[in-house]
């Protein structure tokens, strides 16, 4: 180590380091337009210059190139550097007038205009620094540049002036040149080729050494070797210079691994459809006509314009946006015959998100059928055309025209009336379906599972998650399209199928950690350590880490403060544990990064040192600090102090927090003996726990009772049967019929429930761990349609009970309606039953095969078979002279009966008239309305949607729970569903019940709140705030108890409680107030 | 429900009213009745609970306001509901607070009958203990009634701008207003717990009440005038440093605290030692700013109380009557009051279903908040 002063600064230094790394490294600017940390010093350009103080002589020279001496003094910033510099600078100005980057750079430097002046023959930008040279040579070893000539006449340039035989179009040279000079192509025989950001499809470039993309687990770079200088000519490893602690390693191998599975889970995904290059819609061939994908990008502020929405064209803002539909779906041109599911409403939500984005801009949706048929899709798809002003227009657009000057988009449709218009767009986003994966074809071929017709993996009818070889099972896009609530819900049944098979080894591989005894700090003065963080140059590289850290040693408490590279790499949490032993320390602060990602680990050390984990503390200074305030760096140091003064003293007002723990009965509750209901009790008990299922009425089978016939060739009736065998013969099941439950106590893990039989006679009592909510929906009994005041207008469901028995009368039949959307998508249920188009058109072709000759109408608003029922049902009932007619909501069909004469009337909108059909039978597609659902919601005290159906925890995320823990949800009473979907969630509440129950106790969070009982005025604020239902109201002594298995730590009732008698630990109101007054100090 | 007249003997109209309160405790309708009655040097009224009809000696007109009696409801109710029932005679306002306290949980109205009076307004507790007219304070106000509340005399700020001087909520309620109080009375029943209350007690049917609701709406005018001057007025005082100025003769005795009916916790937060700093954190405060006024969480207490209640304020004034430096509370109390009422579409003391606006999760509500 050799000491250097560099403006009256002390600094300790290695002695092979240059004056200007040094003071690189301790961010002092020196300027400079030569070098680069990645070549040899060349000290060509002479900004550098310093003025050295040695052995009482005083002198300028250059510091990229000068080692330290030690007791060397130097100075940046004299009058005498500074002239010699303003010189330099001058000169540069005026041999290269062109140059926006030497400007700029000169303004730094406090040179506004240059006396010299400028040769008018030189039109270049070139400063002859030589940097492209140098890196040539010197890292890519190559030399395809050189200098030629001399003098005023010096340039850069391939031998010869010819292309370099040698040049590998890396584009190093033109990295590094610091006026942006250099065109590859003026070097290179050969294109040079960007690399293309896969994560924004397209939209911008990555270099060969990446993060995929921000989210990636683990969040490391990695090394495109198929771009990489080094893995492709043995050259470069520029990346290793950067990498502080040397985690580049070049020569690290592909490995095959090889390990023992019990069963497999496929789920690798779709790929999008790529509308091939000159297609009608002039994908990549009109900068404008983007992907869903693509504007998807475009719109996420971590995209490649920060959510900024614009013209590839020309970089304006658009002012009209169209979505062209179905582009890749339902199209057999392209051998896509299904439909991709999610388009309408992704669709929907751009152009919701656009119009937010840019207020006044216009949104075009061109559709077929809009198909909003999840969980509250119709919902938000009505909020986007009455609220958002979202439009949307029924045709499908065959083509669209360029503008060759304006680069605008004309689009030619069919408005309602049938007349052909035009309109003209900015922009066009084509809503491009889903098809399976590119790895999908060879992926197949090593597990040895067969794809389907379409491509995808092949499943078992009823059991959508069991592909063609046992215990191999499949989730998410590979088996069908579908959205996100669906592939979550059925990578959970995956899950408990992969579970189900090695049941019996569970939790034989687990190493449990010992930790040594916590030390009692009860009477100990706080003693706080603190160590900063550099993160490498994430922090340090902004942050004056050294100030923060000789801040910290006098705030009060602090015993000890120090700097380190990375907070979180093994010796350093070493380091923080011998801390903690040599100096007694009994709080610790760390001032990193976010708590989100590392507070973990950082809480497992202080334990791993005998410190209670909750004695920690962590002020975030790089996500909030040093990547937001770049150009900041003496107010990010500010800023960053103040952050650890905050962080230490929260930290000395923190004190241990202790987890409770509590026993798990080991046993569900499955309310409901549906499919749904049976299939969830099934997936418990085959994982070895005891379930009792309780059933309201007096045989199983809920709604799957009505159901006779399948879509393809699937026997719902032998499923029933099977199911119910399955269930009464399990020793894990215990069955009550007849039974409702009459009262719920206790919470996750320990629930205690009477039930009572229907003559109230007789209460059990039982104990579970969990309970499951099965409790179905019920076919909507319709109103409409003079249904009822005639034999032969009948519901959907009783009409497949007709053509199931195969009734003599069906060959007879001339004529059949079928009215869609009854009781369905209006005020009174202004949800999609999602199922009904399915069942319509599945019977309408059961009646076909039965009786080709009779002539079938549907009536219907949309057609929503989604996913392959596009293809297995309505291309089918198209191509077998199904007629399909559509009404508009305030439209409807009039039915009228007349001498026992159905007459059904309603406006073709195709032809613009009125259509009488004189039926001989009148089906009406009821949906599914849910039951009175009012007792179950109290007595469990869990919530319901608009609808009256439950409503789960998180829509997308957390399909099959509540959110109140412990209680999951499956089937009907979710909201309505076919039986395999409805059987794909019952598996899933399988596996997030078995999260439970396969603990032996649950713990408490550390965070969570408690309530001062001598304070608490009883006021029940709290009560209503608690989302998770974790509070109760003693009505003896009058206050509120926290129960701390369900406390999330969300602390709302903190919040709320007007005398701070709610208080969440970690999160006191002491604590934070002393932030704040530590901020404001 | 008919209406009905209750007929003021010899012109006396305080004396008539308490002959209908004893006839409903010997009718055993009532176990105990909680009303406004003078002490014996007459230089004050307050709230007794009374049980024994010859002991009552009341004056349901007194037209001062010492204590709230909604919380003293809450007193008597809070631990356990009243097994048998009570009568209550209360004004507008503390018939609102009453119904805040029910929703907050600290009052309990299932065994309470209340019966409200219209009122007139009432004077500061010394103004009334000293009254400068010759005659009693009831007298003068009950004989200068039906005069604009502007031109009577030493009227409280708060009742001159009083939300609603009749009582909404009220089983019972004795009016005065279109009535002459020398000569007859209002007895309006809103409730069938009103209805029982009086049945068996021998009143004139009322004729129709067609003035008596011009009158109301006009009173109610006349209040509301006030209280927009004083949202104009209130308006005025932004920023921090007027909100300084504003309470700095404030002695941090937390008089308006313990007042005020909605203030229901039990150990005020600023009573508690949250706000306690070590002895460096005030040193550092006084070296940043070179000097720190003490105590220093007097200012943060006004702002915190009024996050606390401002949404369930119902103007009584009680906080101001109760401030020894004169603190003009109502000028900034009406207008945050109001405000934040109308911005969360919220009427304290209106509807007892309607949940305070604090536990309502409303997911497109504000979204502006923190955008900018």
């Amino acid at each position: 180590m050799v000491t250097i002063v560099i403006d009256s600064k002390k600094y300790e230094t290695n002695p092979d380091e240059t004056v200007l790394e040094v003071a690189q490294k301790n961010n002092i600017f020196i300027p400079t337009l030569c070098h680069h940390p990645v070549i040899e010093p060349y000290s060509v350009c002479r900004l550098c210059v310093v003025e050295v103080t040695q052995g009482g002589k005083t002198w300028l020279t250059t510091s990229c190139n000068l080692k330290i001496i030690d007791g060397m003094e130097i100075k940046t910033v004299t009058q005498r550097i500074q002239r010699a510099r303003k010189v330099l600078m001058e000169l540069y100005l005026a041999r290269c007038p062109q140059s926006d980057f030497l400007k700029e750079f000169a303004l730094k430097l406090g040179v506004k205009e240059t006396r010299f002046e400028s040769k008018s023959d030189i039109d270049t930008q070139c400063i002859l620094c030589g940097m492209c040279v140098r890196v040539c040579d010197q890292v890519m070893g190559v030399s395809a540049l050189g200098f030629a000539n001399r003098g005023v006449n010096r340039e850069v340039m391939n031998p010869f002036d010819k292309f370099s035989e040698v040049c590998m179009t890396c584009g190093a040279c033109a990295f590094v040149c610091p006026t942006q000079c250099i065109n590859l192509s003026d070097l290179s025989r050969n294109k040079p080729e960007p690399l293309i950001n896969e994560f924004n499809a397209g939209l911008n470039n990555r270099s060969a050494i990446y993060v995929p993309f921000p989210q990636a687990i683990p969040n490391v770079p990695v090394i495109d070797k198929e771009a990489c200088m080094y893995y492709l000519n043995g050259t470069c490893k520029a990346c290793e210079k950067f990498c502080e602690k040397d985690a580049l390693k070049h020569d690290q191998n592909d490995q095959e691994i090889r390990i023992n599975v019990g069963s497999v889970i496929v789920s690798p995904g779709f790929d999008n459809y790529i509308p091939p290059r000159g297609d009608s819609y002039g994908y990549k061939v009109y900068p404008n006509v983007l992907t869903s994908i693509e504007f998807e990008r475009m719109l996420s502020a971590s995209g490649p314009y920060g959510g900024h929405i614009q013209r590839i064209s020309d970089g304006n803002q658009p002012k009209k946006i169209a979505w062209l539909q179905c582009v890749g779906s339902r199209d057999e041109s392209c051998n896509k015959p299904y439909c991709s599911s999610v388009c309408c409403m992704y669709a929907t939500k751009e152009a919701v998100i656009a119009k937010e984005h840019e207020p006044g801009l216009e949104t075009h949706i061109y559709f077929m059928d809009l198909r909003s048929f999840g969980k509250d899709f119709e919902k938000y798809y009505n909020k986007a055309k009455e609220e958002y002003g979202v439009v949307y227009r029924r045709c499908r657009i065959p083509r669209v025209e360029q503008d060759i000057k304006t680069k605008n988009l004309k689009i030619g449709y069919v408005d309602d009336e049938g007349k052909v218009k035009d309109e003209t767009y900015d922009m066009v986003v084509l809503s491009v379906g889903l098809q399976p994966c590119n790895a999908l074809g060879d992926l197949s071929k090593i597990l040895d599972v067969n794809l389907n017709q379409y491509g995808f993996v092949e499943t078992s009818p009823f059991f959508k998650t069991l592909t063609s070889r046992k215990g191999i099972y499949s989730s998410g896009t590979v088996t069908e399209p579908k959205d996100i609530p669906e592939s979550v819900t059925q990578a959970s049944a995956a899950a408990v199928e992969a579970a189900k098979d090695i049941s019996v080894a569970r939790g034989t591989e687990i190493i449990e950690k010992i930790y040594p005894e916590e030390i009692d700090i009860s009477n100990k003065y706080p003693r706080i350590g603190v160590f900063v963080c550099h993160c490498g140059i994430n922090i340090a590289g902004v942050v004056d880490v050294k100030k923060v850290v000789k801040s910290a040693e006098t705030f009060p408490h602090v015993v000890y403060a120090e700097e380190t590279i990375y907070a979180c790499s093994q010796d350093s949490l070493e380091n923080i544990k011998n801390k903690i032993k040599e100096l007694d320390l009994n709080r610790i602060v760390v001032s990193s990064c976010t708590p989100r990602t590392h507070e973990p680990l950082f809480k497992d050390t202080l334990r791993e040192a005998g410190l209670n984990p909750h004695l920690f503390e962590m002020a975030n200074i790089r996500d909030q600090n040093s990547w937001v305030h770049k150009n900041e760096p003496e107010a990010a140091t500010e800023k960053a102090v103040d952050a650890v003064r905050m962080a230490v003293s929260k930290a000395s007002k923190l004190y241990p927090v202790h987890h409770f723990q509590t026993p798990v009965t080991q046993s569900t509750l499955v309310i409901g003996g549906g499919i749904a209901g049976m299939t969830s009790a099934l997936a418990i008990a085959d994982q070895g726990y005891k379930v009792f299922i309780v059933e309201n009425e007096s045989e199983l089978g809920g709604h799957l009772k009505n159901i006779y016939m399948g879509i393809d060739k699937e026997k719902p009736q032998d499923l029933l049967r099977e199911t119910i065998k399955n269930i009464k013969n399990h020793s894990n099941i215990e069955l009550f019929i007849n039974t409702k439950i009459d009262s719920v106590s206790g919470y996750i893990g320990n629930f205690n429930t009477k039930l009572k039989s229907k003559n109230n006679k007789d209460i059990k009592e039982i104990k579970h761990g969990v309970i499951v909510v099965a409790t179905g929906g019920i076919p909507y009994e319709p109103v409409e349609y003079q249904y009822g005041k005639d034999k032969n207008i009948i519901k959907q469901t009783d009409f497949e009970k007709e053509l199931f028995d195969n009734k003599s009368y069906l060959k007879n039949l001339k004529e059949v309606v079928m009215i869609q959307c009854v009781g369905s998508r209006n005020s009174d249920h202004p949800y999609c039953s999602r199922i009904c188009c399915s069942q319509a058109l599945k019977n309408a072709l059961k009646l076909k095969e039965i009786n080709p000759e009779v002539n079938i109408f549907v009536l219907y608003r949309d057609i929503r078979t989604y996913g392959f029922k596009e293809d297995m049902l309505y291309s089918k009932a198209r191509k077998k002279g199904i007629i399909f007619i559509r009404f508009n909501e305030d439209d409807e069909p009039k039915v009228n009966l007349h001498q026992d004469k159905i007459s059904v009337k309603t406006i073709d909108l195709i032809l613009g008239q009125n259509v009488i059909l004189h039926p001989d039978k009148l089906v009406l597609s009821t949906g599914i309305i849910p039951r009175d659902n009012s007792e179950i919601t109290q007595k469990l005290k869990i919530p319901l949607n608009e609808d009256k159906f439950f409503a789960e925890a998180h829509v997308k995320l957390r399909p099959v729970d509540f959110s109140t823990d412990g209680i999951y949800l499956c089937g009907l009473a979710h909201s309505p569903r076919f039986i395999e979907e409805s059987i794909l969630q019952a598996k899933a509440t399988g596996a997030r019940a078995a999260t439970i129950l396969s603990k032996p106790y649950l713990e408490t969070k550390g965070n969570i709140a408690h309530i001062t009982s001598r304070n608490c005025a009883g006021c029940k604020l709290c009560i209503d705030v608690c989302s998770y239902d974790a509070i109760e109201f003693d009505e003896e002594k009058r206050i509120v108890k926290v129960n701390e298995i369900l406390c999330q730590g969300c602390g709302a009732c903190s919040a709320v409680c007007p005398s701070g008698v709610s208080q969440q630990n970690t999160f006191t109101k002491k604590q934070v107030i002393s932030m704040i007054d530590a901020c404001l100090e | 429900m008919t209406d009905k007249i209750l007929k003021v003997k010899n012109g006396d109209t305080v004396g008539s009213v308490n002959d209908l309160l004893k006839d409903l405790l010997n009718s055993k309708k009532v176990q105990a009745l909680l009303v406004m009655q003078e002490v014996p040097s007459k230089a004050m009224a307050f709230p007794v609970l009374i049980s024994n009809p010859d002991k009552l000696n009341s004056n349901v007109f007194a037209p001062v306001l010492p204590v709230s009696t909604a919380s003293i409801i809450s007193k008597i109710t809070k631990i356990e509901s009243s097994s048998k029932p009570i009568g209550v005679v209360m004004r507008s306002c503390q018939i609102r607070a009453l119904i805040e306290l029910v929703k907050l949980n600290q009052a309990n109205i299932d065994n309470i009958v209340i019966i409200g009076i219209d009122c007139l307004g009432t004077y500061p507790v010394n103004v009334y203990s000293d009254f400068p007219e010759n005659t009693t304070p009831t007298n003068y106000l009950l004989s200068n009634f039906p005069k604009n509340s502007n031109d009577i005399k030493y009227l409280r700020s708060a009742c001159k701008s009083c939300k609603d001087p009749i009582p909404i909520n009220a089983d019972l309620l004795i009016g005065l207003y279109d009535m002459n109080p020398k000569k007859e009375l209002l007895i309006q029943i809103n409730s069938d717990k009103g209805k029982k209350l009086i049945e068996g007690i021998k009143l004139d049917s009322a004729k129709d009440t067609k003035n008596r609701e011009i009158s109301v709406k006009n009173i109610r005018e006349e209040k509301n005038k006030n209280r927009i001057d004083f949202i104009k007025e209130g308006g005025k005082i932004k920023g921090i440093d007027a909100l300084a100025k504003f309470f700095d003769k404030c002695i941090n005795c937390h008089n308006c605290m313990k007042v005020c009916p909605i203030c229901y916790c039990k150990e005020c937060l600023f009573d508690s030692s949250v706000f306690n700093l070590e002895a460096n954190k005030y040193i550092g405060k006084a070296e940043k700013k070179g000097l720190f006024k003490m105590p220093n969480d007097s200012l943060l207490f006004h702002t915190t109380r009024m996050n606390h209640m401002v949404v369930s304020c119902v103007g009584c004034g009680l906080c101001e009557q109760a401030c020894p430096s004169d603190i003009p509370l109502m000028e900034i109390i009406i207008p945050i009051g109001e405000n934040a009422q109308k911005e969360f579409d919220y009427s304290p003391g209106i509807d007892i279903e309607k949940k305070i606006p604090m536990v309502i999760y409303k997911e497109d509500e504000y979204q502006e908040v923190g955008e900018k």
